[in-house]
Formats: C-alpha cells, sequence, structure tokens
C-alpha cells in the first residue's frame, strides 16, 4: 500500500500547489516526509514560498538541492524564494544556474533578469532580457520586465515606448498600467503619470502600485488632499508596506512618532538614480550650511591648523555633506543610510572609509566610538521624538565634538507633527526641551529655508550644538 | 433473518440482499411476501432491502407486517424504530426499541439506539447504564465503545473517553467517530495547542492512520483553521478511501469550503452508503442549489420528504428550489408549511421572507411587512442601542455587512457610490460574509479602512466585534437573503441601522432597522405606511450603477437585418410568475413573427427547461418562438443583449442590476410598478435614465407598450443607438453626484440621531 500511497499524496499535493492552495497541501507533506518521499522537500519549498514563510522555504529547497547538481527546476524555485527574501545576489547566482542548465528557458531568463535588475544590474538585466524578449517577442511579462528594466536605467524614453506597446498588446498584463504610470513620473510627466493610472483605475484596474503611483503624481502636482485617498487605497490593498502605510498615515494626519525603516529605505532607493541633480534643482542647501557652520564654530579646521575627525554623517544619501566637508578631513569619515541605492552612489565617490547600510539609532547605540563632528542633513524629519536620538548622539560626541544637523520647523508649542509629504517637522521649543534633556547645548539655532518645494520654500531650522560643560 | 423456506422469489431475493444489490432484491422480496413465502422474514427482509435504498416511508408497511408476522422477534420493531428516529419521531422510536427489547432483551442493536436517545434527552445515567449491560453481551461490539467514549465525554470523564477512542481506533484506524470523540477529549483535557501536538506525535509515529489525520482536522476546524482542517480531511480520505464516514466528511468539508464540483462525488457516495443521513442529503441539496442545478435539488428533496417526512429543513429548501423554478405559489405554500410546523421556528419565518415577494398576488407591500414584524416577533424587541458620541459633524464610522462586496448585483450597485463617499468624512469598515477575491472585491478592498471576514462568526460575536469598531450607522446590504443577518440587527450593533441593496424587497419589519434608503420612485410619498423603517430618500436614485468597463459595444438594433422583433428577459426564473408569462403571450400574438428570449443560469439544467416549456404551453406561449437559454459568464450574458430588441420586464418582482445591465447594453427595458420596494426597482433605475415613459401601472397597459414600442422599429433604433451614452451621462451612473447625495442622507440620519442641537 505505502508505494502507491506516496505517488497519491505527492499528485494530489502537487496539483494543490498548483491551484494555489499551499495550506491545504500541508498535511500531505508532512506524511510525504515522514513516508521519506524523495519529491517532499522540493514540495515543502513551493509550499512555504507561497505562504511566504520564506525561511522554511529556503531551508526546504537547499534540502532539496543537496543531492542534486544542476535540476534547473529546483534551482528557479530557490531563485524565486531568494527574490521574495530580499537576497538578491544569491537569487542571481540560482538563476543563472538555471539558465545554464537550461538556456532556452524563459522562465530561468526571466528570474535572473529580476534578480540583476533588483541588484542594481541594470545593463545586464537589460541584456538578458532583451536576448530573451528576442527569442520570444510575444511574451508580454518580458517586455513588461524589459520596459522596468530601461526605466530603473534612466533610460526613460524606451521605457515609455516598451510599456505602451506591451500594455496595448496585452493590457491585462499584471502590473503594466502601474509601470507605464510610474515610468511617466520618473520621466518627470507627473500630468502624464496621472491621466496613466486613472485610466488604469476606470479600466477596472485594481493594485496598489497603481493607486500608489497616482498619489505620487498629485502630490508631485502639489495636490495632497487628493492623493491622501489613493495613498490610504494603496495601502489597504498592499497591507504588507510599510511605505504605503506610513504615507496613509501620513495623508490622514494619523501620527506615527517616527517614519519606517522600510519607507526610508524605499523612498531613498527609489530616489537614488537622480537624487542629487532633483536636489540641486530644488535649490537644496543644506550640505553648504553645515560646511559653514563648521567654518564658524571651528574656525581652527578651518583655517587649517586643526585637523577634523572621525566624523560620522548620519543618513549620508548619495554623499552631499561628505563632499561639502571633504577639503576639511583628517581622519575617518563613516557614513550611514537605510538605502543601499544610495550607499552605491556615496560608495562611487571614494570619500568615505565605511559607509554602512544601518538604522541610525542602531549605530548610535554601539558603545566605543566617539565622534568630533556628526552631521545629519535632512535625517531628523524622518523623526517624530528626538529625545532618544538626541541622547545618543550625546553619548556618541567625543570631548569638544560637535553635532549639526537640519529639522523642518513647526510653529512654536506644535511640538512635532507629521505632515503630509510623510515627513516630520519640529517646533523650536520642542527642539530646546530635547537638547536639554539630551544633555546638549545649542550653540546656533538658524531659520534657513532649506529648499524650494513648487513656488515656496520649505522652511528650516539648523542646529549646532555640543554637550553641556563643554 | 436467514431461512430455509424455499421457492419463488423468496431464495433469489434473499440472495440478492446479502449479495448487496438491494434494488434487485426488492421486486423479488414483494413478490415472495405477496405470495406468504418466507413466513414474516419475506417483509422484513423487504423492509431492510428498502431502508438500505432510503426508501424509508415504503419499508414502514413491510416492516410492520413483519412484526405482526414475527411477534417474537425483535428485529422488526427495531428496525421500525429506526425509521422513526431517522424521522424525528423521537418518542415512537423509544417505543418501538422498549418494545423491541420487551421481545428480545438481549438484543445489542436496540439497547445502543435507546441509549443514544435517552442521551440526547439528557438521561446519560440511563444511557449509561444501558450501555454497559450492551457490553457485557457484546463485549467484542467497537461501536458500544464509540458509543461508551461518547457518553464519558459528556460526564467529564475524559480519562475513560481517551482510553475507549483508542480502543477502538487500535481496531478500527479509520473509525471517524472515534477519532473525533478522542479529538475532543484530548483537547478538553490539555487545550488546543497541547492536544494538537499530541495527535501530531501520534501521526508522526503512524503516519497513515486515517482517523489520526480526522482527529488533526477535528481539532484545527474547532480552532477555525478551515482550509487546514480541510487538508487534513483529504490526508484521510487518501489513507481511506473505503471508509464512507470520512468521505461524507471530507464531502461536507469541500461543501462549507464553496467547493461543491469536488464535494458532489463524494456526497453522493456518502449518501448512497449511509441512506439514512439526512444531514448529507440536505447539503447535497445546497450544493446542486450553489450549482443552479434546482430540478435536481428538488427531485432530491422530495425523496428525502418522502423517506424522512416533512422536516421543516428539508421544506424550507423545497421552498426556494420550487421559488427558483419559478413556481412560486408551490413555493409558498411549502414556505407556509415550514412556518406551521412545531419546529420551524424562526428560519422558517425568514425563509418565507425569501420566498414571499415573488408572489404574484400575495408577494405586495403590505403583506411583506406583515411577514417581517412576524419574524421580528419570533426574534423579540431590538436591543437597545449602543452609546457613541451625538458629535453631529463628526467623521463617522460606517460599517457594511453584506456578503455581496465584490462582482455581486450588491457590488455593481453599490461599489461606485461607497467610493465617492468622501473619506475625510466617512470610515468605511466591511463585515463580509463571504469571502470574494475578484477586482470588484478589491476595489471594495480599496475604499474600506478596515476589513473584517466574518462569515464564520455568529451573530452575537459580530454583534460584539461592531462594538469594539465603534461602528456609528450600520448598513444592511443583505436582508433576508441567503447569509443575511436579521438576527444581528435586533442586537442594534450601531445606533444607526439603514437597509439598502441586497433583497431590498420591502420592508424587514425589524425595529433594530431605523431608516430604509430610498428615492422618490420606489416610495412616493403615501408609501411610508408599507415600512416599519423611516424612509431616507435620496434625490435622484437610491443606487448608482457601475457599468462593466470591459462591456462589449452596443450591436445594432437585430430586428432590422432579422424581420422580426426578439423580445428578452434575463432575470432568474423566480421572478417569472404567471401574470408575467400571461402577459408575454399577449405580446407574442400580437406581434407578428416576434420572439422571446429567456436566458438564466437555472435554464441550463436539461430538466429545467422542461418544466418551464410545460408551463410557457399552458400559458399560451408556442414553443417554437421561445429560445430557452442558459447561464453564461458575464461578458458573454451582456453580449447576448446584442440579439434583443426589447427587455420584458418580469413582475411584480422587478428586474434590478438586470435593467441597469441591459440599458447599458443599449436595450430598453418595459417594466410594470407595483407597490412593494422590488416592484418598483425597474421604474427607479428606468426613471433615473429619463426613461419613465417605459413603465406601466397595469398589465394591460404593460402589454400595449410592449406592442406599441415593438412597432416602431426606427425609434426603436435610434433610442438604442444613444442608450449607453445616455445612461453614462445620467445620475443613475454618476458617482460623484451619488456620492454627495448618500453621504448628506447618512449625515442626515446620524443628526436625527444625535438629536436637536443643544444650544451653547
Amino acid at each position: 500500500m505505502t508505494a502507491p500511497l506516496v505517488d497519491r499524496l505527492a499528485n494530489q499535493a502537487h496539483a494543490l500547489l498548483r491551484d494555489g492552495r499551499a495550506e491545504e497541501a500541508l498535511p500531505m507533506l508532512d506524511r510525504l516526509g515522514r513516508l521519506g518521499a524523495p519529491a517532499s522537500a522540493a514540495l515543502r519549498a513551493e509550499a512555504m514560498l507561497q505562504l511566504l514563510r520564506l525561511e522554511e522555504a529556503e531551508t526546504a529547497a537547499d534540502a532539496a538541492l543537496a543531492g542534486t547538481t544542476d535540476d534547473a527546476r529546483l534551482h528557479r524555485l530557490r531563485a524565486r524564494i531568494r527574490l521574495a527574501r530580499g537576497h538578491h545576489a544569491g537569487a542571481a547566482e540560482d538563476a543563472a544556474t538555471a539558465v545554464m542548465a537550461a538556456p532556452g528557458d524563459t522562465a530561468g531568463r526571466l528570474l535572473l533578469a529580476t534578480a540583476l535588475l533588483e541588484e542594481g544590474r541594470h545593463d545586464e538585466a537589460i541584456w538578458f532580457l532583451g536576448e530573451a524578449w528576442r527569442a520570444d517577442p510575444g511574451n508580454a511579462a518580458l517586455q513588461a520586465r524589459l520596459g522596468q528594466a530601461f526605466m530603473r536605467a534612466g533610460r526613460h524614453e524606451a521605457a515609455a515606448e516598451l510599456l505602451a506597446h506591451c500594455e496595448q498588446q496585452a493590457p491585462s498584463t499584471p502590473g503594466i498600467a502601474a509601470l507605464r504610470a510610474q515610468a511617466a513620473l520618473l520621466a518627470d510627466d507627473a500630468p502624464e503619470a496621472e491621466r496613466l493610472a486613472r485610466a488604469a483605475l476606470a479600466r477596472g484596474i485594481v493594485e496598489g502600485a497603481v493607486h500608489s503611483v497616482l498619489a505620487h503624481a498629485l502630490v508631485s502636482q502639489g495636490r495632497l488632499a487628493e492623493a491622501g485617498p489613493h495613498f490610504a487605497a494603496a495601502a489597504r490593498l498592499s497591507p504588507a508596506s510599510h511605505y504605503l502605510a506610513h504615507l496613509a498615515a501620513a495623508s490622514s494626519g494619523t501620527t506615527q512618532d517616527r517614519a519606517p525603516e522600510d519607507y526610508v529605505a524605499t523612498l531613498f532607493d527609489g530616489y537614488a538614480p537622480h537624487f542629487e541633480t532633483s536636489l540641486l534643482g530644488l535649490g537644496y542647501r543644506v550640505p553648504g550650511l553645515i560646511r559653514r557652520a563648521v567654518e564658524r564654530l571651528l574656525p581652527a579646521v578651518a583655517a587649517g591648523r586643526a585637523s577634523l575627525g572621525p566624523v560620522l554623517d548620519l543618513g549620508c544619501g548619495t554623499g552631499l555633506a561628505g563632499v561639502a566637508l571633504s577639503d576639511l578631513l583628517h581622519g575617518p569619515l563613516t557614513g550611514v543610510d537605510l538605502s543601499r541605492r544610495m550607499l552605491e552612489q556615496a560608495a562611487a565617490k571614494h570619500l568615505y572609509t565605511s559607509l554602512r547600510q544601518a538604522d541610525l539609532t542602531a549605530v548610535l547605540r554601539e558603545e566605543g566610538a566617539a565622534y568630533a563632528l556628526i552631521t545629519a542633513a535632512d535625517v531628523f524629519c524622518y523623526l517624530g521624538d528626538l529625545n532618544e536620538t538626541l541622547a545618543l548622539c550625546r553619548q556618541r560626541l567625543a570631548p569638544g565634538g560637535l553635532l549639526v544637523f537640519s529639522l523642518e520647523r513647526a510653529e512654536a508649542g506644535a511640538g512635532w507633527r507629521l505632515g503630509p509629504s510623510g515627513r516630520y517637522a519640529h517646533a523650536p521649543d520642542y527642539l530646546a526641551a530635547c537638547l536639554k534633556a539630551a544633555g546638549l547645548q545649542a550653540l546656533e539655532c538658524r531659520e534657513e529655508a532649506l529648499r524650494r518645494d513648487g513656488e515656496a520654500s520649505i522652511p528650516g531650522l539648523l542646529v549646532a550644538a555640543h554637550a553641556i560643560g563643554h | 433473518m436467514r431461512s430455509a423456506t424455499e421457492s419463488g422469489g423468496w431464495p433469489a431475493g434473499l440472495a440478492a440482499l446479502a449479495g448487496g444489490a438491494p434494488a434487485a432484491a426488492v421486486p423479488l422480496l414483494e413478490e415472495a411476501a405477496a405470495a406468504g413465502e418466507g413466513g414474516g422474514l419475506a417483509p422484513l427482509n423487504l423492509g431492510l432491502a428498502l431502508m438500505q435504498l432510503g426508501r424509508l416511508a415504503e419499508a414502514v408497511p413491510a416492516l410492520e407486517a413483519a412484526a405482526r408476522a414475527l411477534p417474537g422477534h425483535a428485529e422488526p420493531a427495531f428496525r421500525l424504530g429506526t425509521i422513526a428516529g431517522l424521522r424525528g419521531e423521537a418518542a415512537q422510536a423509544e417505543a418501538h426499541f422498549h418494545a423491541a427489547l420487551a421481545r428480545d432483551p438481549r438484543h445489542v442493536p436496540a439497547l445502543a439506539a435507546l441509549a443514544a436517545l435517552e442521551e440526547e434527552s439528557g438521561r446519560i445515567e440511563a444511557a449509561v447504564a444501558r450501555i454497559t449491560c450492551a457490553r457485557l453481551l457484546d463485549p467484542a461490539e467497537p461501536e458500544l465503545d464509540v458509543a461508551a467514549a461518547r457518553l464519558a465525554l459528556r460526564l467529564d470523564d475524559l480519562p475513560t473517553a481517551i482510553a475507549r477512542a483508542e480502543a477502538v481506533l487500535a481496531q478500527r484506524p479509520a473509525h471517524a467517530g472515534a477519532a473525533r470523540l478522542l479529538a475532543r477529549a484530548l483537547l478538553r483535557r490539555d487545550g488546543a495547542e497541547a492536544a494538537l501536538v499530541d495527535v501530531a506525535t501520534r501521526a508522526a509515529a503512524d503516519p497513515t492512520s486515517a482517523g489520526l489525520a480526522v482527529a488533526a482536522a477535528e481539532l484545527h476546524g474547532a480552532a477555525g483553521r478551515y482550509p487546514t482542517a480541510l487538508a487534513e480531511l483529504r490526508v484521510a480520505a487518501m489513507l481511506a478511501p473505503d471508509a464512507a464516514e470520512i468521505q461524507a466528511a471530507l464531502g461536507l468539508g469541500l461543501a462549507d469550503a464553496g467547493r461543491g464540483q469536488e464535494a458532489e462525488p463524494l456526497l453522493r457516495a456518502a449518501i448512497a452508503a449511509r441512506p439514512g443521513d439526512l444531514d448529507l442529503r440536505n447539503r447535497l441539496a445546497t450544493v446542486l442549489w450553489k450549482s443552479h442545478r434546482v430540478s435536481a435539488m428538488l427531485e432530491m428533496l422530495e425523496e428525502a420528504i418522502r423517506a424522512f417526512g416533512p422536516q421543516p429543513i428539508l421544506l424550507m429548501n423545497q421552498a426556494l428550489a420550487l421559488n427558483a423554478l419559478g413556481e412560486q405559489a408551490a413555493a409558498l405554500e411549502v414556505a407556509e408549511a415550514a412556518v406551521a410546523h412545531p419546529a420551524g421556528g424562526t428560519q422558517a419565518l425568514m425563509n418565507r421572507m425569501a420566498v414571499l415577494p415573488y408572489h404574484p398576488e400575495r408577494g405586495h407591500a403590505a403583506a411583506l411587512l406583515a411577514a417581517g414584524r412576524a419574524v421580528a416577533a419570533r426574534l423579540g424587541p431590538a436591543a437597545a442601542s449602543p452609546a457613541r458620541p451625538r458629535d453631529p459633524d463628526r467623521r463617522l464610522r460606517v460599517g457594511l455587512l453584506s456578503g455581496g462586496l465584490g462582482q455581486h448585483p450588491v457590488g455593481w450597485l453599490t461599489l461606485a457610490g461607497l467610493e465617492a463617499l468622501p473619506e475625510a468624512e466617512f470610515d468605511l469598515i466591511a463585515y463580509s460574509l463571504k469571502p470574494r477575491s475578484d477586482t470588484m472585491a478589491g476595489r471594495f478592498r480599496a475604499r474600506c479602512a478596515v476589513w473584517r471576514e466574518v462569515g464564520a462568526l455568529d451573530d452575537a460575536s459580530v454583534a460584539a466585534m461592531m462594538a469594539v469598531d465603534g461602528i456609528d450607522i450600520l448598513l444592511d446590504l443583505g436582508g433576508y437573503g441567503d447569509g443575511g443577518r436579521p438576527g444581528l440587527l435586533q442586537r442594534k450593533p450601531a445606533p444607526v441601522a439603514i437597509k439598502w441593496v441586497g433583497m431590498q424587497t420591502g420592508s424587514m419589519g425589524l425595529d433594530g432597522l431605523d431608516w430604509m434608503l430610498t428615492d422618490h420612485w420606489e416610495t412616493p410619498a403615501g408609501f411610508d405606511a408599507f415600512y416599519a423603517e423611516r424612509l431616507l430618500r435620496l434625490p435622484e436614485g437610491y443606487v448608482c450603477y457601475l457599468p462593466p468597463a470591459a462591456a462589449p459595444p452596443v450591436a445594432p438594433l437585430p430586428a432590422l437585418t432579422r424581420g422580426h422583433v426578439t423580445f428578452g428577459c434575463f432575470n432568474n426564473l423566480a421572478k417569472v410568475t404567471p401574470p408575467s408569462l400571461r402577459a408575454w403571450a399577449r405580446i407574442l400574438a400580437a406581434v407578428p413573427g416576434a420572439r422571446l428570449a429567456l436566458r438564466t443560469h437555472a435554464l441550463g439544467e436539461a430538466a429545467t427547461r422542461d418544466r418551464v416549456r410545460a408551463r410557457l404551453a399552458a400559458h399560451g406561449l408556442p414553443e417554437d418562438r421561445v429560445a430557452l437559454e442558459g447561464g453564461v459568464p458575464h461578458q458573454a450574458l451582456l453580449a447576448a443583449y446584442g440579439g434583443i430588441d426589447i427587455a420584458l420586464d418580469p413582475f411584480p418582482y422587478a428586474g434590478g442590476l438586470t435593467v441597469c445591465e441591459a440599458l447599458w447594453m443599449g436595450v430598453p427595458v418595459v417594466a410594470l410598478a407595483g407597490d412593494s420596494f422590488c416592484a418598483r426597482h425597474a421604474l427607479s433605475h428606468l426613471a433615473n435614465t429619463g426613461l419613465p415613459d417605459w413603465v406601466a401601472a397595469t398589465e394591460a397597459d404593460y402589454v400595449a407598450l410592449a406592442i406599441e414600442r415593438a412597432r416602431d422599429l426606427p425609434r426603436l433604433a435610434a433610442l438604442r443607438a444613444g442608450l449607453r451614452a445616455r445612461v453614462a451621462a445620467a445620475p443613475l451612473c454618476d458617482a460623484p453626484r451619488f456620492g454627495r447625495s448618500l453621504a448628506a442622507a447618512l449625515r442626515h440620519a446620524w443628526r436625527e440621531w444625535c438629536g436637536p442641537a443643544t444650544p451653547v
């Protein structure tokens, strides 16, 4: 009885997984495992992937792969699992193995290209997708992915053309409408992005991504109130996204005490490719303001009579503060940011001795380090309550060390509030209380326009402080 | 039951029965019994054969004859008791079992059956004594161990319950009843988590035990993890493909999960194996209902009623089946019989509400109000309103209660309006009674701040959840329909409750409902007396139609190429009443060459088409001029309007969404307005599109109107060409405008509850 039973269990489990009913397959997989069926590990990996129990999925896939070397199907499976876990390099490796084992397989090529794209290896992704698409020109998923690759690589015209063609040929390709609208938005054509997103909604397409692009397009046009319901809809349709939850909360005035890490990382990963050009275009002044504060407050450093360092640059982004301070540095410069893509751009400047993808409070908690200068340009605007962060900064300042940071300014008495932009603003009196509680003393607190926002400018504060008693 | 008599049908009949062919045995045994062969054993075995076939009513006279012929024999009385028990006649059953035991005090099955009746009526001690006695007589019978385990569980004697269940499973590893008892006993002894670990450990040691999979399913089900429970049942069924009870359990599990196609063969096999199980038959009827095979459902219910007697649950389903076949008068009669049954209760009263609005004479507004009030009287007065901050202008939390939040008439008629309701003023919270995953369900999810799937919860739990959520206004979108929750409304979970789309047939008669959302066409001045609710009239129509984004284009008028007019009605058969058929017959008679096309899901079943054909003929509709078509996917249904020139709306229960769809596809609708809410749906939608002149006030006007419109094809073609644009521009589809009206109406209802403003 055992042999046919194992086959029946495996067949039924396979059929359930094919229908996307992983939860119902689990008890069969339990029995298969106990009965020592050879297929059970691969089936379990597939089931766990469907259930988003990704760590277990990868363990099962490892077990399934332990006995074989070139099973393309299993490598594709593990590539999908690793992609879902955000382990893009590993996914690319598996997908590459699968493509080598089965070179003609479109699914493998698509996975490889997806992994490369997530890795930021746009040109390679474009090459693989182009090859695959030429071999299978009717494949809408390939075409959409290729359009996305052009978009990520900043080749907006090619992206727009491909995605438009894809949507025309295969309008039901998942995600195509949102991609098209997003491409328009990235090409700085917010009205066109709005038009495309609205047309998709009118066609009855229900995807969080469409609402999200529409909301961003409305924000770009300064129509924050209209954007709110679409941020909310996007967040409801993508309940796992902290990024959208934060924006929805911000637009509806529901308060959280800081922006979630995922939000900041996603936001700046998205900005990275054209971050500096757009900031400079917006009259972004903060790095320069920090430089001048250092010149005023550390005249010996400015005159070249004393060396500056070590320096900790919180939320370093693409490294603009590093650039502004570069000729004053005589010690290590450490940059910290949540966005990997931003850090890649900072690294390309060759100014930082170390760059870390981490939450700033985690780095500030590391004992032992002491910095002569801590900078935070446009960073604390992603925090509500400043008490803990300022206290940690105080602990990490070397004797005589200086903390320089920018804030968006709220009216006195407002404490801190989350604005519809998704950023926090802080009132001067609240700041003073936080500084005092942290054991810091303000040396300067200057009202500054941080950058332009449409016709208006964002009012801010540039604060320099040192530890009380110094 | 064996006999030495040897002549005629008797030995052959006995052999057929012993060989597992009761159907073949029946005529032979009937012949033998008539010939007096085999003494009383012939009618006895005839009774047994009929019972095996589930033909309980026929078995009774045979068994009674056997009892007379075999006065010293316990078996006939025992079998008569079994049948009485299946028919829900506990007292007669008990008398028969006592009679059996009087004839043979050592009759173990009678002892066990009597113990089961005693257990059901709470005489646990007596039941225990009887089972103990039976086990002394037959220590090897596992069913007695099962009974002992069940009684021990009732007495909270968990060690005994577990030991007895384990003993049965050791002997019969696929015994579902014992496995469930083991699970329940472990659950009570160790709690949910530990019990599951215990069962999993046992299953790990014995991975091919079907009973342990059933036990795991029982525990997962008790914890509300239905997919996992179903999965364990699947495993159990694969491990024990021949265990009827396990196959039945899987069939029921699949039916519960809405997977009728997979469930049906399992349930049919289970019924064949266990013809005395009423629940299995009723559940198969439900599966057939959901797949629109109403004639098969009716046949199965009628057979069950013959066997088990007119039990209310069977009658209620029979009423629904008859109604869905368009036999409204018969349906109401059966629904009334269920109401009159002593065990009918609230369910039977609510079931009548699902049938009454379709009745051509009795389904009028005043009758609906009275029948609704009868439900309210049975449910008892509504609970007190919960306390909520009485601020007239604050943001309100609005609950949606419905099983139709997706691609469903409720969705097509409410979604666009709800999307247009300003977010800043109204927080929406969905209480979904049926999970849906289509794109319209996605749009509901996108609009609702909180989503709760509550279909598996009882009224009290949902009401408690709404109280915690702080619902200010509850919109009921279910009424007395399938899955509606009138009992929940009477619990008053929100200060303001409003009836809207979703079996909105007339007054619900409940004091737990405050308002009915309506318009001036549905309920003109003077109609207030027909409603227990206050009427909350919107300035235009009471719904906002969301046209399907991918509808096919409007086709040219088919009459221009065909040379004859084609009338159509795509409503369900429940709405197709004798007066509608009569009117259609007169129209076809007056319009030369005209055809009528009926299209609905129920007509996909051949037996139903036959029934309908007979009815058409009886009402003077020529068979060769009427096409009967089954249901098709939505896109194809819309495309089918390309072959219709004029839609004929049924009455008194008018088309709702069907009218909107016909208009969107360029097909105008001839309708008749009655006095109930559902008799005026078509009027509301047509008037709201600027076509009030397509609505008649009497049957004669309706016939004349259809004839007149069918005679002017150029005018019809012109209307058709511009109809979609006209509908799109009409208030019927103007979501922003509707959103403002709905917001104002909800605010008005809220302000009324808040009371007059207190002077500052």
